[in-house]
């Protein structure tokens, strides 16, 4: 599509609908009758493999992503779409019907690009096949006046017509153009790689978009959150999230297991922009398979590891404050870290429940935040650095039912208030070590440490590698087209009045997009020019005469006239 | 590797000198459309063109050194020529209207530019070096890149094709841009995030500063155009035209939209190239080449309008005025990538550095 030299409106024959100016006027009179069904899937497809039709989709293909960035997206930022329905509980329901948090995903979206693929599809595959036909056909005959195109230039030449048309087309095979002579003419033709770079442009989005498909269909997504010192294996059980593509079942999942060993990070201690971070390095081993060989490997950010085709990320991490709860019978129900969530404060001050179903005779719970460097400002507790300088937890206690019997799905990092009591204790950050003693005999909570957590992102793309080649296939067809231009030179020599050879010489660039070819053509009838006088011996001689008057030079002095008209096509 | 505040401060200064040397530019440019009445005289003009021209000519490698003398010829003809309002604009409008020879107060104004673009060039250095690392991390040394990127770009462009009296209409822009960048966005020189480390932040940022500046480049030259090309129609009509004396200083309308085509001929490949080689850092970064976060949407979009407006081009009816606008629609979308989607919508790319 790109570069399309006929018009749209002339290639296609104007339709019943198409309003378009340039419709030859020539056009039979419009009636409907001989449209039969052939007619009009004929005049249908004509109309959507038009370059019309492709610059509108192309445009709804812009406008219909615009809301997918303004909006949140499901597939992107979940909490925020939730967050949206709570804000805007009327209008929410409305975008949802029209699929507008999950715009990528929609069918409308889908229905723009494919229609968009289809009509490149049946504008390019037409044309690669009438590439490959012109590939083969020589240039056309040179036309009668070269000084009417649109780069033009005479010389004179010592030489005889024949020897000087010689000449000249040894000068434009020696630059690879593609050449046909006839009488007393020369016509040469270069620059087919242009048309080929456009048609390999357009089939590599095609490459393109399958390979996203592909990846679509064979890959999947998942993340897992990972406390320092725990493991977990790539099973979907063991996953927080997972998103398969459509063909994946979970006996295709690699079955590789990782451990986080340790995980270190570092800030920025002082400055402008003190606490914000430098390096986060993940110490990690892991295992290909059940039983196999374990590899270390310190995880990074830009830098994933890669596991049978499966690269795993780290996408984020935080603070797990370690809790030992006993019961109101002095059992120890309960003794393990509890991954906390960042607020998205500087300081990392992070958010965080516990739950401890086991407790008897009440179930607990507790909400507080996590601090890793606590200091107190006006009397609120703040953290002024992410680094544990000075790590407090601060707790507000619940007992009574925590709702986890009902069936329904719980998030792990809220309460469900419903069946719970606060408990009157004293609000106490507390330091590691210390406890909260819950009143009533109800048990006793114990913040013993805390460790770091990671959250990883596990991706198997297997369209990931045709994507890229498609890309580069598509960037080395958008740079033939624009660079290589398709031009067309011809050069007559005839017998002038003066006994001398005339040389016209003519050229004409079909597409030109970075421009350039009057400064080729300049540099070619300047060749053109040299080579037609011959033998050195003869030349000063001849050329002695024009060249003595100033006359002459004005008006016949060869490669000065060069003349343009600006439009090359 | 702590950073270098010293260098850091020289950058400012040398910004700070560069906006200042940029506006007198300004001020040159805009006192020589008023005051800077080409005398017919040639002499003065034609003794100035020989060291001018070879720098365009040189392209078209064969021509003998006459030609010199001949774009001397054509320029001295549209000097004596050009009294008559809208005359020798209007009536060729192709390529080899040799535009005249720079005024001595253009000659100054370009003079101003390139020492301010030295000037520019020495900051982002300086900067880089403050910070050890490629000087586009955030979003003050980004606009910082890509004006010194769109300043060399149309300092080329005046070598190229010499359309002097645009300067005015280019460097404006810029020292409002480089002002800005120095008053409401300034940044203090600072590491990068975790995930910004990377070689391909050279590579990614790079092709897209370079693509940035470019597009900005063709979004003047396209809204010089459409004065331009209104100008022209009411030319046509037989309206009045009460700016027919800057418009003949100017390029013709079908001048500039071949330079503002070309100019978008150069820059998409390479913004093609940036949104790639994002995808593959985004691939090593966050485990999916695209995830149609905002600014990887926005940048999607803008790749797609400038599509449009490269297929525009060749549509019939969708030519000149249209394909022009469809241009500044693919400039405006960039410039809300820029600033809309950084400040406002949080994303993965949310890196501008301002709070």
């Amino acid at each position: 599509m790109t570069g399309l030299r006929v018009p749209p409106g002339a290639q296609k024959a104007a339709g019943p609908d198409d309003g378009t100016p340039p419709g030859p006027p020539a056009q039979p009179p419009r009636n409907p009758s001989p449209f039969g069904l052939v007619g009009w899937a004929r005049w249908g497809w004509r109309q959507l493999t038009s370059m019309r039709t492709a610059l509108v989709l192309l445009f709804l293909l812009a406008v219909a992503s615009v809301p997918g960035s303004l909006l949140p997206q499901q597939g992107i930022n979940p909490s925020a779409v939730q967050q949206y329905y709570v804000s805007h509980p009327a209008l929410a329901p409305w975008l949802a019907r029209l699929s507008l948090f999950n715009v990528f995903a929609a069918p409308w979206f889908a229905a723009i690009y494919l229609l968009l693929f289809l009509s490149l599809a049946g504008c390019v595959i037409p044309r690669s096949v009438r590439l490959a036909r012109s590939a083969r056909t020589p240039p056309p005959p040179a036309p009668r006046n070269l000084a009417r195109l649109p780069q033009s230039a005479r010389h004179q030449s010592t030489l005889e017509p024949a020897a000087a048309l010689d000449a000249a087309a040894g000068v434009l095979r020696h630059r690879k153009f593609r050449m046909r002579t006839g009488d007393g003419w020369v016509s040469a033709e270069k620059g087919y790689r242009r048309e080929l770079g456009n048609l390999v442009f357009h089939l590599a989005l095609l490459a393109l978009l399958c390979s996203v498909a592909l990846g679509g269909l064979f890959g999947y997504k998942a993340n897992r959150l990972l406390v320092s010192g725990t493991s977990f294996a790539n099973t979907v059980t063991a996953l927080d999230e997972f998103h398969p593509g459509r063909l994946v079942s979970p006996s295709d999942l690699q079955p590789f297991s990782m451990t986080l060993n340790r995980f270190t990070a570092s800030y920025v201690t002082s400055g402008p922009s003190r606490g914000q971070p430098l390096t986060f390095n993940a110490y990690v081993s892991y295992s290909a398979q059940p039983g196999g060989a374990i590899r270390h490997d310190n995880l990074r950010v830009n830098h994933p590891i890669n596991v049978d085709g499966v690269r795993v990320f780290i996408i984020g991490h935080g603070y797990a404050p370690v809790f030992r709860v006993t019961d109101g019978t002095g059992k120890v129900v309960f003794n393990q870290p509890v991954p906390f969530i960042s607020v998205g404060t500087s300081g990392l001050m992070s958010t965080g429940v516990v739950k401890v179903p086991d407790a008897h005779p009440d179930q607990l719970g507790f909400a507080g935040v996590f601090l890793p460097t606590a200091v107190d400002v006006n009397g609120q507790l703040q953290s002024a650095f992410p680094a544990p300088l000075n790590p407090r937890v601060s707790l507000v206690s619940y007992k009574g039912n925590l709702g986890m019997n009902g069936g329904a799905p719980q998030s792990v990092y809220t309460l469900n208030s419903a069946g719970l009591t606060q408990l009157p204790v004293a609000p106490r950050p507390l330091a590691a070590g210390q406890s909260i003693k819950l009143p009533g005999g109800a048990g006793t909570l114990t913040f013993t440490g805390y460790r770091q957590w990671i959250s990883l992102a596990i991706t198997y793309d297997p369209g990931q590698f045709p994507a890229l080649i498609a890309g580069v296939a598509a960037l080395a067809g958008l740079l033939l087209s624009f660079f290589v231009r398709r031009r067309r030179v011809f050069v007559r020599a005839y017998p002038g009045p003066d006994g001398q050879t005339v040389v016209d010489v003519g050229g004409l660039a079909r597409s030109d997009p970075a421009g350039g070819f009057d400064e080729e053509f300049a540099g070619l009838a300047g060749a053109l020019e040299t080579a037609s006088r011959g033998p050195s011996t003869t030349g000063p001689a001849s050329t002695a005469g024009p060249a003595s008057t100033a006359e002459p030079r004005t008006t016949d002095s060869p490669s000065l006239t060069t003349t343009s008209e600006g439009k090359s096509d | 590797m702590p950073d270098n505040q010293g260098l850091s401060h020289l950058s400012d200064h040398f910004l700070i000198v560069a906006v200042v040397l940029y506006s007198l530019a300004v001020i040159a440019f805009a006192a020589d459309f008023a005051f800077g009445r080409r005398s017919p005289v040639v002499a003065p003009a034609q003794a100035d063109v020989p060291d001018r021209v070879p720098a365009g000519i040189a392209a078209g490698a064969g021509a003998p050194p006459a030609s010199t003398l001949a774009a001397g010829t054509v320029a001295a003809s549209t000097l004596a020529g050009g009294t008559g309002p809208g005359s020798p604009a209007e009536s060729g409008g192709s390529r080899p209207r040799t535009p005249a020879a720079p005024g001595r107060l253009v000659r100054i104004a370009l003079l101003f530019t390139t020492a301010g673009l030295a000037l520019h060039v020495a900051g982002v250095i300086t900067r880089g070096l403050a910070v050890h690392r490629v000087p586009w991390g955030d979003m003050y040394e980004f606009v910082i890149s890509v004006s010194c990127v769109a300043v060399l770009f149309f300092l080329g462009l005046m070598i190229k094709y010499r359309p002097y009296h645009l300067g005015l209409f280019f460097m404006a822009p810029i020292v409002i841009i480089m002002g800005l960048a120095q008053t409401v966005i300034y940044t203090p020189a600072g590491p990068l995030v975790p995930a910004l480390n990377s070689y391909w932040l050279a590579i990614h940022v790079t092709a897209m500063t370079l693509a940035s500046g470019t597009f900005m480049v063709g979004a003047v030259l396209a809204v010089v155009y459409l004065f331009a090309e209104r100008h022209t129609r009411r030319v046509a009509a037989g309206l009045s035209t009460r700016y027919g004396e800057v418009f003949r200083l100017l390029p013709s309308a079908e001048r500039l939209d071949q330079i503002a085509y070309r100019t978008v001929v150069f820059a998409f490949p390479i913004w093609t190239f940036g949104i790639m080689a994002g995808a593959i850092w985004a691939d090593q970064a966050w485990g999916r080449y695209w995830g149609w976060d905002p600014t990887e949407t926005w940048a999607f979009i803008t790749w797609v309008v400038y599509a449009c407006f490269l297929h525009a081009r060749v549509t019939a009816g969708w030519r000149g005025r249209r394909a022009a606008y469809i241009q500044l629609l693919g400039f405006g979308c960039l410039l809300f990538n820029l600033l809309g989607v950084s400040l406002f919508i949080t994303g993965l790319h949310s890196y501008a550095g301002l709070s």
